[in-house]
Parts: C-alpha cells; sequence; structure tokens
C-alpha cells in the first residue's frame, strides 16, 4: 500500500470523508469505509494475533466501535488511517495483554511464535517501505539489533520477554535496543519533517 | 509511573505505541494519556511516526462474515433497500436451508422423476422453517433453469414470487418471476454452469404484481437455499 504523495493525499481525504459522514450515521459510508479499509485492518490484526478467529473478532468489534465513535476521530486529529490503525491495533493489544494474564508460562511460545515460511519477515516489510515512507528511511537506518526488536515488537506484537526469548538476548539488552531505537528513529522522522 | 519527566513521558509513549509497554502498566498509561492532553499529544505524534509502517503489510480480505455481525451489532444495513439481504435472519435462513437441503435433496434425487439428472445444478428453496417450497434445477450446459414448487406456495392474486441470484459481496440479481403453482423455465444468461458460477445461493422474494420495481428486492425473502453443483 505504498503509495505515491498524491494518491495518499487522495486517499486520506476520502477517507476523512467516509469518517465524519460514519459520524453523522451515514450507513453507506460506513460500508465503504469498510471495503475500503478492512483488508488492511484484518491483515495489521492477524500478523499480531495470529489466530483467524480473535483477529475476526477484533477487526467485528473495532467496526462497531467506529460505528459509534467515529465523531471522536474529527477531535484527534491524526490521519485517517492511522487512526482506524490505532483502533485495531489497541484491541489486538488488549487481547494480548488478556491472554498473558491466562498464560503464565512461556513454555509453548515457540509454537506461538511460528511465522509462516512463505511470509515476509517483519524485517523485510519495513525495508519495503523504505523507498516511500520516511519511516521505513528511519527505520533502515537504525543498528541491526534495534532494528529487529522494532519490527518483531510493531508487527507481531511481541513484549520485551518475548523479544528477549524470541532473539536469544538478555532482557537488558532487548529493552535498550528498543529504548535507543525509538529514541533514533524520532530524531530521524522529526528532523525529516514527518510529524506536525 | 513518572510522566511529569518530559523525557520519561516521550518513552512511554513510544513504547505504548510500539505495544512494549504492557500489562498493568500499560492500563495505567492509557488512563493518564486520556486525562493528560500533553501525554495524548504525544501519543498521536508516536501513532503518526510508527503507524505508517502497518500500511507495508499484504492487505487480506476478512470473510463476509465479519462485515454480516458488523450490521447486526450496528442495528441497521448499509443500504436501506437492501436490509432484508443483509438481515441476520437471511443468513440465518440459508443456514438452516443449508441443513435441510441434505435432506430434501435426498429425497429429490431418490424421486425416480427425471428432473435432476447427472451432472446438475439443483437449489433446494426453503422458508426459515427450513422445508423446502420449490426447487430450481439446471443441466449444468442447459440454458435455462427449471422452477418446480413441492409444497403448496400461497400468494395473494396482486403479488408475484421473484428470484434473484445471491452473488457474494454484491446486489442481488434477478432471474425473473417463477409461479407458485407450476413448473416454469427461467432463461440464464449462458450455459448453467457459466451463468451461476460465483453464485452460491438463491432466494425468492414475494413482490408487487408484475416483479420488483426497483430491480432489487422489496418484498419478504420467503424462500432461499445453496446452489448444489452435482458434478
Amino acid at each position: 500500500m505504498a503509495l505515491d504523495p498524491t494518491k495518499q493525499l487522495e486517499r486520506n481525504a476520502r477517507l476523512t470523508d467516509l469518517l465524519a459522514r460514519t459520524a453523522l450515521a451515514d450507513q453507506r459510508a460506513f460500508a465503504e469505509l469498510y471495503r475500503t479499509t478492512s483488508a488492511h485492518l484484518y491483515a495489521v490484526a492477524l500478523r499480531i494475533l495470529r489466530d483467524t478467529g480473535a483477529a475476526e473478532e477484533v477487526l467485528q468489534e473495532s467496526f462497531v466501535n467506529i460505528w459509534h465513535h467515529a465523531g471522536s476521530y474529527v477531535a484527534a486529529k491524526s490521519q485517517p488511517l492511522t487512526w482506524l490503525t490505532s483502533v485495531v491495533r489497541n484491541r489486538c493489544l488488549d487481547q494480548l495483554r488478556r491472554r498473558e494474564v491466562q498464560t503464565v508460562t512461556m513454555d509453548d511460545e515457540d509454537e506461538g511464535l511460528a511465522i509462516a515460511a512463505e511470509d515476509p519477515t517483519p524485517l523485510e516489510m519495513l525495508l519495503s517501505g523504505a523507498d516511500a515512507r520516511a519511516v521505513g528511511a528511519c527505520v533502515e537506518a537504525l543498528e541491526q539489533g534495534q532494528k529487529q526488536a522494532i519490527a518483531l515488537a510493531f508487527f507481531q506484537g511481541l513484549s520485551h520477554s518475548e523479544l528477549a526469548h524470541h532473539l536469544r538476548e538478555p532482557l537488558g539488552t532487548v529493552k535498550s535496543w528498543i529504548r535507543r531505537g525509538l529514541e533514533r528513529l524520532r530524531a530521524c522522522l522529526d528532523g525529516a519533517g514527518v510529524t506536525r | 509511573m513518572n510522566v511529569r519527566n518530559p523525557e520519561r513521558a516521550e518513552a512511554l509513549a513510544a513504547e505504548y505505541v510500539l505495544g512494549t509497554l504492557r500489562g498493568r502498566a500499560r492500563e495505567r498509561f492509557e488512563r493518564l494519556a486520556r486525562a493528560d492532553w500533553t501525554l495524548g499529544e504525544a501519543v498521536r505524534n508516536w501513532e503518526e511516526r510508527l503507524l505508517p509502517l502497518a500500511e507495508e503489510l499484504p492487505p487480506v480480505a476478512p470473510p463476509t462474515r465479519v462485515w454480516a455481525a458488523i450490521l447486526a451489532r450496528t442495528g441497521k444495513a448499509p443500504v436501506a433497500r437492501a436490509s432484508i439481504w443483509s438481515s441476520l435472519g437471511l443468513w440465518r435462513a440459508l443456514a438452516f436451508a443449508s441443513l435441510a437441503t441434505v435432506v430434501a435433496l435426498a429425497t429429490v434425487l431418490l424421486r425416480p422423476a427425471p428432473e435432476v439428472p447427472e451432472g446438475a445444478l439443483v437449489v433446494v428453496l426453503a422458508g426459515t422453517d427450513a422445508r423446502p417450497a420449490l426447487v430450481a434445477s439446471a443441466d449444468r450446459l442447459g440454458r435455462y433453469l427449471s422452477v418446480k414448487p413441492v409444497a403448496r406456495v400461497d400468494v395473494a392474486a396482486d403479488r408475484a414470487l421473484e428470484l434473484w441470484m445471491l452473488p457474494d459481496g454484491a446486489s442481488p440479481r434477478s432471474l425473473g418471476l417463477i409461479s407458485a403453482t407450476g413448473v416454469v423455465r427461467v432463461a440464464l444468461s449462458g450455459p448453467a454452469d457459466q451463468a451461476l458460477r460465483n453464485i452460491p445461493a438463491l432466494a425468492v422474494s414475494l413482490e408487487p404484481r408484475g416483479g420488483s420495481p426497483t430491480g432489487l428486492p422489496t418484498g419478504p425473502v420467503l424462500y432461499s437455499g445453496p446452489v448444489q453443483r452435482m458434478y
């Protein structure tokens, strides 16, 4: 979905319009909003939850929520797709939190982390956007460990301890990769004039 | 949680958006960010920085049941006129119908009547009570669908039965009017296996005499059933 800037502006304008009309209970706009964004948002949820049933549930909950609270989007002043993505991601992370409470052991973690071989790795996905997006370029500029930890946390929803386990590194190392990586990302992105 | 320290607040906002802020810390931070404008701004700024990364994921189309469930829960259909077609009732009816089909189909096929030859498409149209009312069948390469009532169907004099194709993810398409009392041949746009490709189900609605004036079903759905391919 790496669109050129003009297309991206057009899409954002369209989505903003659909959200505004959804806030006014326009059902056609809501249906179009779903048609335009659900495949993208479902992919986000699937990647984090790694379970189609759970991802479907999150998508359903998110859109019911969007129908009722589209009005709060206007106040948030974010890009429309960013706002929609945040709604879905936050629900996914809530789900993971609930799972963490339920499973105290880490024994079956490897199975949970299994990623289909044909899928692009989180790192490849980050890099695929490098040309089109400042954020991709800034991630690319990170050190290897930082890059990997941030990609796994972002796309797969891994926690600090899961990252440590997965990357076979001490927890402290992983935590500092994340912290320093984020700091460098911010410096890079703000330097590139990405945020307002 | 010390969010008074700006550097710490910034770091927490970043890890909240990245997803590595977990458990109770995440809950607490969420509450604080909702109440504190500066913290909320930090979160939004991090969302603008990081979330565009998600656009690099290859899209995956969710199953249609997700949208059906959303509609059921938002209490309304997306297009006013199509309300019946998006209603839970229809999908329940379809689910019932597919169950009933196994039984009904066996009955139809065991009958000596030659109306369902080998290489046929068969649709058993049943009501919400799962009792078959009509059977539609076509030769795989035939250019028409024979629709035959298999139970008594009462239709008021000023009403008519209209047969519809229910394409996946698109509006119903009319196949024309059918009779409640006798066999009707409904012309298809081509050989049946082509004309009904991508059509998972058929349905019958009650319409004004002469058929739906809008090109979409306007009356209640009386019967529906999945398209069964016997080849």
